[in-house]
């Protein structure tokens, strides 16, 4: 909203310099977002907020000033030079549902020539942002940034029927607005017509036929208050914002029709040189603005707010508002001015004491609330030391938008039915993510590109998709690997990442939460067929591991021929399966450990061989471990040779040399009989 | 005097070289250290006794040749020593460059996150989250943004295609309303997370951004008590020196209603060019107010009864302004040039 300071200081009479006013106007709420100099006059740019219309004019401005310094008084425009008293009769005014149209009046002034503004109200509007056109136009633009009311004025001669009427569109109907556009119109619209045709779309813009040309003579000026919701909804559907329609849809004062209409005949009458009458004035005002009376206990004030806030120091902040209150004994009866169609309730009215005895008298206070429960989430926890653990082990987290591509989601899922926004900011961001893979492949690669030679990521975040009309979130936790595990230097090997590293951190990851993670082989389209595995925790699903897709690295632009190996788990499932920890007594008793080494077909992959072991194990076998893996000259070129150490106890006993032999020779003897294992 | 004692010294110093180029035992590099150093008979103990002996104009003059000298012999004996133990060992340069090993960071988005968390978890905040595609109602309706209200164009929404009546979250104040709803008060609770608005990114905007939101619900709460909250965790996070200020605002769930600035924290105030307040001595950092009564009847909670005050805040705006990030985008970027610097 830009205000002169020289206009403003018309209706307040303060002396402030510039930057004091600003200050003031700060305090109070009403920012400056921008002070412009325009011919030699201040103009400020204020920042206001939607449900202060009153706000939206010199008039709104003044009367915050004067509420703020009490020293000084609002003093509105003189428009009682103006008279509206003219016969109602040889033209007429039709509301059809006054539910559109709280209140329109007219009048009709005749014999003008249509001439340029006096310089001065040139200046006033240029610095305001407009562009002064004709004296009739720039009347009805200085009466909406004196007071607020936006008036539109019609050249008499083009209306026909001698009526104007404030009614519903019907389908089928256009206009060619003031700006050229022609639109197609429905019942949405709210119109003003004459007797045969649409004139102009009520409260938001001026059709170009009727409007004041360089020979228009006549006028019909329209003040007028529509209902907000009619004006907001008009002007979106057809994408227009005009002056006129920010301040209807935010609600105007219907109080303030005629004192505009007076000042437009004023301004006129000096453009005209001469004292205007009007030829004929309606006021179509069927139910009066209805105005709440709010009942404000006198210490609440005080008690919402916590200042010092005496109740002759309320009372009188309000008054210089131009709120009216009636004292019955504990509280006041307080009706709001005709312009403040934002307050509503007490709470309003303190924010008005508030604000005008000033934010900076509020105390700092502790409130001593407590939750009765202090319910910790768990989950939070657990995420912390998922996190903590990455990052402990090299990874940095990354954060991304939640939108992707469509062709990013099939990547990860081909089958689901992605969730899709309805106004995305383009094709790339059209639809809700679901999976942080392709993402993550993207950051990848944008580092890789950069040269750096480990790229170790992870993010947690939420993935989305719908089944029906039912709409799924669920938070996952991805992870990527791609490049270096460690820098080459003068003792360690530049050493590349590869599946057995990132497994381990993942089973780290898992232990971390005293999870075993079990890794099935499987297929998901985002990883490798070669090494893609199902994660499990008892037997239950909760994400995939594995090398990532040849299609899927291509997507994301992934230069540099090293591998990426990535992880994504369903956070909420990790978290459910983390097990409560409790105590559980130790074996005391010695274990016994044999070693076993033997060759085993390639094609026969370990997973098989643990199945086989946990089938087959004995009661007394408590843990195995793998510790070598080998391959050479004396390993045939089809077998690797595998040693692997057995560790046996029993629960209640000491188990004897003979014991641990026997169970172990059979167990082994069975194992290689099952898997053609040869013993070396 | 002093010319005297210099050549005196320089002697000392090549008989002490002589003898430690013979040295052949650990015996006599100790015979070596006892002769040099001993404390009564050393020869540096036989100098520093000629000193008294000097004219007090020269004293400073002496004493610095006995004290170089003095250095010189306990250093050539410490190397001779350390030759003599490393020789029979095998090599090793504890001085050698550290290996430079992998460390991985927090994103600086949830590290601030996390600060912001941990500090209202000390004032006894619980922590809630809620969903990022969020029904209308909890949004906006129940929140007090009347379906045509121009309050809606501030916060320009995403809508989701085939569910009218849901929107990913543009705060994350619904889950005020969804706390509300199942909680009775008294509560207090924080909700962080990511929100979302329908703006270009650019240095200051981007559509995706992440809030703290912050609410208490109890009787005889007032506005006092949201400006001592506020400034106990400003103080707690930007420094104890920091100071509130409180100017009007406009939120439709909140009133009264208040934007909240700090004072700078690096100037104060008092530097007309400072990089973060750009001389404004302040920052704007938050946004906050009284619960609406009828945010609270939409809850369920009576207004009468109780009252309540919420806050929420930006934590890109924490970033930028707090660690001096200059674009909202390179928190988007995920460079590790950048993410390895916070975390």
């Amino acid at each position: 909203m830009k205000i002169n300071v020289e206009y403003l200081k018309r209706f307040v009479a303060c002396d402030l310099e510039d930057k004091a006013l600003k200050e003031l106007l700060a305090g109070i709420g009403l920012e400056t977002a921008e002070t412009l100099a325009s011919d030699g006059e201040t103009v400020l740019d204020i920042e206001t907020t939607p449900n202060r219309p009153d706000w939206l004019s010199h008039y709104g401005i003044a009367r915050e000033i004067a509420a703020k310094d009490h020293r000084l008084r609002f003093t509105p425009m003189d428009v009682s030079g103006a008279s509206l008293d003219a016969p109602s009769t040889g033209f007429a005014i039709h509301v059809e549902d006054a539910a559109d149209c709280r209140r329109y009046s007219g009048c009709i002034v005749r014999g003008l020539t249509v001439r340029e503004s006096p310089p001065d109200v040139q200046k006033l509007l240029v610095s305001l942002g407009f562009r002064p056109i004709n004296d009739i136009v720039d009347a009805s633009n200085l009466v909406m940034m004196t007071c607020g009311q936006p008036l539109h004025i019609f050249d008499l001669d083009r209306l026909q029927g001698g009526e104007v009427r404030v009614r519903r569109a019907r389908r089928g109907e256009s206009l060619r607005l003031l700006d050229e556009r022609d639109v197609a119109l429905d019942e949405r619209h709210l119109l003003i017509a004459d007797a045969r045709r649409p004139l102009a779309l009520a409260g938001i813009m001026g059709g170009l036929d009727s409007g004041i040309g360089p020979g228009t003579r006549h006028i019909f000026i329209e003040s007028a208050c529509f209902d907000p919701v009619v004006i907001r909804l008009g002007a979106h559907a057809l994408g227009l914002k005009t002056d006129a329609s920010y301040r209807f849809e935010r609600g105007m004062d219907a109080e303030a029709t005629l004192p505009a209409l007076k000042m437009a005949l004023l301004f006129l009458a000096r453009s005209q040189g001469r004292r205007l009458a009007p030829a004929f004035f309606q006021d179509a005002y069927p139910r009066p603005q209805e105005r709440p009376v709010i009942h404000l206990d006198k210490d609440f004030p005080a008690r919402l707010t916590g200042m010092e806030l005496p109740a002759a120091a309320s009372a009188a902040i309000l008054g210089r508002l131009g709120f009216a209150l009636r004292d019955e004994g504990g509280h006041w009866a307080v009706t709001p001015p005709s312009h403040r169609v934002d307050a509503q309730c007490r709470e309003d009215l303190v924010e008005e004491i508030a604000r005008i005895h000033g934010y900076e008298h509020l105390p700092g206070e502790m409130p001593l609330a407590a939750n009765p429960v202090l319910r910790v989430d768990g989950g939070r926890v657990a995420v912390q030391r998922l996190q903590c653990q990455l990052a402990d082990a090299g990874f940095n987290e990354v954060i991304n938008y939640v939108f992707q591509s469509p062709e990013e989601n099939l990547m990860a899922d081909p089958q689901g039915e992605p969730l899709t926004l309805k106004n995305p900011l383009g094709r790339d961001f059209s639809v809700m993510k679901n999976s942080l893979l392709p993402g993550l492949l993207k950051n990848t690669a944008a580092n890789a590109n950069q040269g750096i030679e480990r790229v170790a990521l992870f993010e947690i975040g939420n993935v989305f998709g719908q089944e029906g009309k039912r709409v799924l979130e669920s938070r996952r936790l991805a992870i990527s690997a791609c490049g270096l595990q460690q820098k080459k230097d003068w003792r360690l090997a530049a050493q590349a990442f590869d599946f057995a590293w990132f497994k381990s951190q993942l089973a780290l990851l898992g232990r971390r939460l005293r999870l075993e993670l079990a890794f099935r082989q499987g297929r998901h389209p985002a990883f490798s067929p070669s090494c893609c595995f199902a994660v499990e925790v008892d037997r239950r699903g909760c994400g995939w591991a594995g090398e990532v897709a040849a299609e899927l690295r291509r997507f994301a632009k992934l230069d540099a021929d090293a591998p990426v190996f990535a992880a994504e788990f369903d956070l909420a499932a990790l978290i459910a399966a983390a097990p409560e920890s409790r105590f559980l007594p130790w074996n005391r008793f010695p274990a016994a450990r044999r070693d076993f080494t033997f060759l085993v077909a390639k094609s026969v992959r370990f997973e098989a061989l643990r199945a086989a072991i946990e089938r087959l194990r004995p009661e007394a076998l408590e843990s195995y471990e793998l510790t070598d893996v080998f391959q050479g000259q004396a390993v045939p070129a089809d077998k690797v040779s595998l040693s692997m150490g057995f560790t046996y106890r029993a629960q209640e006993r000491t188990l004897t040399g003979d014991e641990v032999n026997a169970a172990h020779r059979g167990f082994i003897e069975r194992l290689a009989a099952e898997l053609g294992l040869i013993q070396r | 005097m002093t010319d005297e004692l210099k050549k005196e010294i320089e002697g000392a110093r090549r008989s002490f070289l002589h003898d430690l180029e013979h040295v052949q035992s650990p015996e006599q590099l100790a015979a070596l250290r006892e002769r040099f150093l001993s404390r009564r008979k050393g020869q540096v103990s036989l100098f520093l006794a000629r000193l008294r002996e000097c004219p007090p104009a020269e004293k400073p003059v002496a004493g610095q040749e006995i004290n170089r000298f003095k250095e010189f012999v306990e250093e050539a004996l410490a190397g001779a020593e350390a030759a003599r133990i490393s020789a029979s060992a095998p090599w090793s340069d504890p001085s050698l460059p550290a290996s430079e090993l992998p460390v991985g960071r927090l994103h600086l988005i949830a590290d601030i996150q996390r600060r912001i968390e941990d500090i209202f978890q000390q004032l006894g905040y619980e922590i809630a989250t809620g969903p990022e595609v969020e029904r209308d109602e909890y949004n906006f309706t129940l929140l007090n943004f009347p379906e045509h209200h121009p309050a809606r164009d501030e916060q320009d929404t995403f809508f989701l295609e085939g569910h009218d009546d849901l929107l990913l979250r543009t705060h994350t104040s619904p889950m005020q309303v969804r706390y509300m709803l199942a909680h009775p008060p008294p509560l207090k609770i924080v909700s962080p997370g990511k929100a979302f608005r329908k703006d270009d990114p650019d240095a200051t905007h981007s559509p995706c951004f992440h809030q703290v939101e912050g609410l208490l619900v109890d009787r005889g709460i007032h506005f006092s008590h949201l400006k001592g909250t506020l400034e106990a965790f400003c103080r707690s996070f930007y420094g104890p020196d920091v100071v509130l200020r409180f100017r009007p605002g406009y939120f439709p769930f909140t009133e009264p209603s208040a934007e909240v600035d700090i004072s700078c924290f690096l100037c104060a105030g008092k530097n007309s060019d400072c990089r973060v307040c750009k001389g404004t001595g302040w920052l704007e950092i938050l946004g906050s107010g009284m619960v609406h009564p009828q945010v609270l009847r939409n809850c369920r909670i009576d207004p009468e009864e109780y009252s309540g005050f919420a806050f929420g805040m930006g934590i890109e705006r924490v970033a930028m302004v707090k660690y001096g990030v200059p674009d909202l985008r390179l928190l988007y970027d995920n460079d590790l040039r950048l993410l390895g610097q916070f975390g």
